[in-house]
């Protein structure tokens, strides 16, 4: 069984990222958070195996997520996916030095996402 | 360009969740185009404004790009483009650029309207490359320019994780001289959101939050630390900031630079005088504008409207006593009865008040079944099973809360139906059944509750399947005898069978407990019927509302508590002589039928009542079946509104929330469904 955890504040995205990620099989377990904050509460409550998340959002944005899990020992073994929307190289760049374990942009292939998801999947420490 | 434009199946929710979220966007991006041209007017910029709204036509430009929507994307990349100018500072939000953000959120929604309608565009809409040309000229003619201020000085850590934005706001700030500061509290990690807000709120009073970056606390598994990068124009911000919270650390990184900063403005626009009236709109954009004497509200307005309804009607129920107790006095009897005439005028008027608002929130079924008849009609192309549609009731209305969380459940209901239960058209020949099958979806009122039901003619559950799966993977007993009622049933159970054989051979679809678990969190419930060879049926029952409940008291120990009387089927009076035991279970043998107890104060540590003391049992629904909950006595019936608890308790399994019971304060709403759960679960490990 595996946790993933999908921090987006748009809902349509969230159910292409969920329904790509179906695909890949296994037992995915997927928690849906439509913000930061909420990605914040969700972390201390479940043991997560993988986490994709989006950049620009209200309340804190991504790289302000990656920072914070790749800078606590909790949370840091955690493989950590950026999804965001092609634009700045800048923010790409700033996630991949916080720590972030892989970026793709939108409009995103379903393929290369599960690709990416399983690598980093394969990578989540075993309890 | 409809080429390529590819649709992969398991895209349907998200294509669903595109529609309303693209018409939510817009709506934003349009309220928020007019707040912005209020503003400037007035001369005075919102930058959390300015950046909502880009990112508004960010998302817009994502969520196409993954449509393959490719002139929504284009058009949407280049309003992105001006919004980013915009906030960025790199171009003055004068009257051409305000023009070219309404002009290109009209033609979005114009285009999304066209290939809504069309499902492609056959040519490319003509004006759209003049809109394109007019925007790439004005961004042009706006070179950037240069960020002079430095940062040397700031900590890495406090700009290793702002985006380009945040940066861009850090700059502005530092040029226009303010001081800049960080202020940092820890929180529980389990509870950070208030604090949070308040911190927040105390530092926004003093100046611009530009980022809120979270770290780990002193002891990183359970506390949270925020550093909050805000800047100030006031003269001492950190003395304010520790008044307003003095649990925060506040340091200045940076001393405001002497002398007034230059009025607020970052573009020369700024301060112009204000702007001539914008150019009337192109005539083809002027149909676009909506005319509807339709008003969209949030629905969490309505629940605080509804809230508020509920408080008072309970408020009117502490009236109605005081009358009662008035009258029964000779010396206030007067008075006493003229209250209660008031008194039950104002129940009229409340009741007529609680219905406008109920009736607010109604949206009728037919919305749900249109989104499952285009399931149906995708369904029939990709499978070549020839099924029909059948649906009744489509007027039935339902709580707008509930019918969003039943398309998902009912999805799936219909989804099992056509895959598994309906055979193709040559089996059913050969059982002589008409080749085409049917799913019928209705809808109908049942009292306080809804009925949805999705019927199909198909092959019907194969119980003996259903039961050998059950026993082989050990959830039921070699020897037990089980009616049919109780195997359909099973198809309930978690975990049953995931496999695609055993469902496909025995007609039933897989996720059954999903469903249940769904329908019970609405307080609602699930039931089955299936004939072999003739088809199944499987049916909702949910309340109308989820907004106020009739509640029944119930006293259990010293402690009071509230039981949606929506679940409750009746009550008893019994004496403890009565209950009989079973595999180490109480049960009660009602009409016949056994009836399994829970004893209430067990489960919620209280003291148990006396061993002759005569106990009530609330005889409550979960989808069939019925469970008794003991409590010591039962109190009367009121109106109540669930409110969500925070806080531990708000976790305790079988309580649900806790209700204003007028005068006899807050209680706890138990959670019937899964205490009910609970029982029967354990009954069948017993």
């Amino acid at each position: 069984m595996h946790d993933v955890l999908i921090v987006e504040d748009s809902s349509t995205m969230r159910s292409l990222v969920v329904s790509s990620l179906e695909e890949l099989g296994g037992d995915l377990k997927m928690t849906e958070a439509p913000s930061g904050f909420e990605a914040l509460r969700l972390l201390p409550r479940r043991r997560f195996h993988l986490v994709v998340t989006d950049i620009n959002m209200p309340d804190i944005n991504g790289l302000e997520l990656v920072s914070f899990i790749k800078g606590n020992p909790a949370y840091r073994d955690i493989p950590l996916l950026v999804i965001s929307t092609e634009g700045s190289e800048r923010d790409r760049t700033k996630a991949l030095e916080l720590g972030a374990d892989a970026y793709l942009v939108k409009p995103f292939d379903p393929e290369a996402l599960r690709i990416i998801a399983r690598d980093l999947l394969d990578r989540a420490p075993r309890e | 360009m409809a080429a390529r434009r590819k649709a992969p199946r398991a895209r349907t929710k998200a294509a669903r969740e595109f529609v309303s979220e693209v018409e939510e966007i817009l709506e934003r991006l349009r309220s928020d185009l007019a707040d912005l041209a209020d503003e400037r007017a007035r001369g005075a910029l919102d930058p959390e404004r300015t950046n909502r709204l880009f990112r508004s036509a960010h998302t817009l430009k994502g969520l196409s790009g993954m449509f393959g929507l490719d002139e929504v994307t284009q058009l949407a990349h280049h309003l992105e483009d001006i919004l980013d100018g915009l906030r960025l500072g790199r171009l003055g939000p004068d009257a051409p650029a305000l023009d070219l953000l309404d002009e290109s959120v009209e033609w979005i929604a114009s285009l999304l309207t066209q290939l809504g309608e069309a499902g492609a565009l056959d040519a490319p809409p003509q004006g759209l490359q003049q809109l394109i040309d007019r925007i790439r000229e004005k961004l042009e003619a706006s070179p950037r320019p240069a960020t002079s201020t430095s940062l040397a000085g700031l900590e890495e850590s406090v700009l290793r994780a702002l985006t380009e934005y945040e940066e861009h706001r850090l700059h502005e700030n530092l040029r226009l001289g303010r001081c800049l500061l960080l202020v940092e509290q820890s929180f529980p990690m389990l509870a950070f959101e208030e604090g949070l807000a308040e911190l927040t709120r105390a530092v926004r009073d003093a100046g611009e939050v530009i980022s809120t970056l979270p770290a780990p606390g002193g002891s990183p598994e359970a506390e949270i630390r925020f550093s909050l990068l805000a800047a100030s124009e006031l003269d001492d911000p950190a003395a304010r900031v520790r008044l307003e919270v003095p649990q925060a650390e506040v340091r200045v990184l940076r001393e405001a630079a002497g002398g007034t900063p230059a009025a607020g403005a970052s573009s020369a626009e700024r301060s112009a005088t204000p702007p001539p009236p914008s150019p009337a709109a192109p005539a083809e954009l002027e149909s676009l504008k909506s005319i509807s004497d339709t008003v969209r509200v949030d629905i969490r307005k309505l629940d605080e409207v509804m809230n508020l309804v509920g408080e008072l009607v309970i408020q009117r129920g502490a009236l109605g006593a005081l009358a009662t107790r008035l009258r029964a006095d000779p010396a206030t009897a007067r008075a006493g009865a003229e209250l209660a005439g008031l008194h039950k005028h104002i129940d009229r008027k409340l009741q007529d008040l609680q219905a406008g608002v109920l009736e607010a929130r109604m949206v009728p079924m037919r919305q749900v079944f249109e989104k499952l008849s285009r399931v149906v009609r995708r369904l029939r192309r990709d499978s070549g099973k020839e099924v029909k549609l059948e649906i009744r009731g489509g007027d039935t209305e339902l709580d707008k809360l509930l019918v969003e969380e039943l398309v998902d459940p009912l999805m799936h209901v219909v989804r099992n139906a056509f895959d598994h239960a309906i055979e193709t058209p040559d089996e059913r020949s050969a059982a002589g059944k008409p080749r085409e099958g049917c799913i019928r979806l209705e809808a109908f009122q049942r009292g306080h509750h809804v009925v949805v039901r999705v019927s199909d003619d198909g092959r019907g559950i194969d119980t003996d399947a259903i039961l050998a799966r059950a026993i082989a993977d050990g959830s039921v007993g070699t020897d037990a005898h089980l009616s049919r009622k109780e195997v359909l049933d099973l198809v309930f159970q978690p975990g049953l069978s995931t496999s695609a054989e055993v469902s496909a051979t025995s007609g039933r679809g897989v996720g059954m407990d999903i469903v249940r678990e769904n329908a019970a969190a609405l307080g609602g419930s699930v039931g089955i019927e299936s004939e072999p060879g003739a088809g199944t049926s499987i049916s909702l029952t949910l309340p109308i509302t989820l907004a106020i409940i009739q509640a029944l008291a119930v006293r259990v120990g010293s402690q009071r508590f509230a039981v949606p009387l929506t679940s409750v089927l009746e009550t008893l009076q019994i004496s403890p002589a009565e209950i009989q035991h079973s595999q180490g279970r109480e049960l009660l043998r009602l009409r016949g039928e056994p009836l399994w107890l829970r004893r209430v104060h067990a489960e919620f540590e209280l003291p148990p009542p006396a061993p002759d003391a005569n106990l009530a049992v609330v005889v409550v629904a979960l989808g069939d079946a019925r469970v008794g909950l003991l409590v010591d006595q039962l109190e009367e019936q009121q109106d109540a509104v669930i409110k969500p608890i925070q806080g531990p308790i708000g976790s305790v399994r079988g309580i649900a929330g806790a209700t204003d019971l007028g005068a006899r304060g807050t209680v706890l709403v138990m959670d019937v469904a899964a205490l009910a759960e609970d029982t029967l679960r354990r009954r069948e490990v017993a």
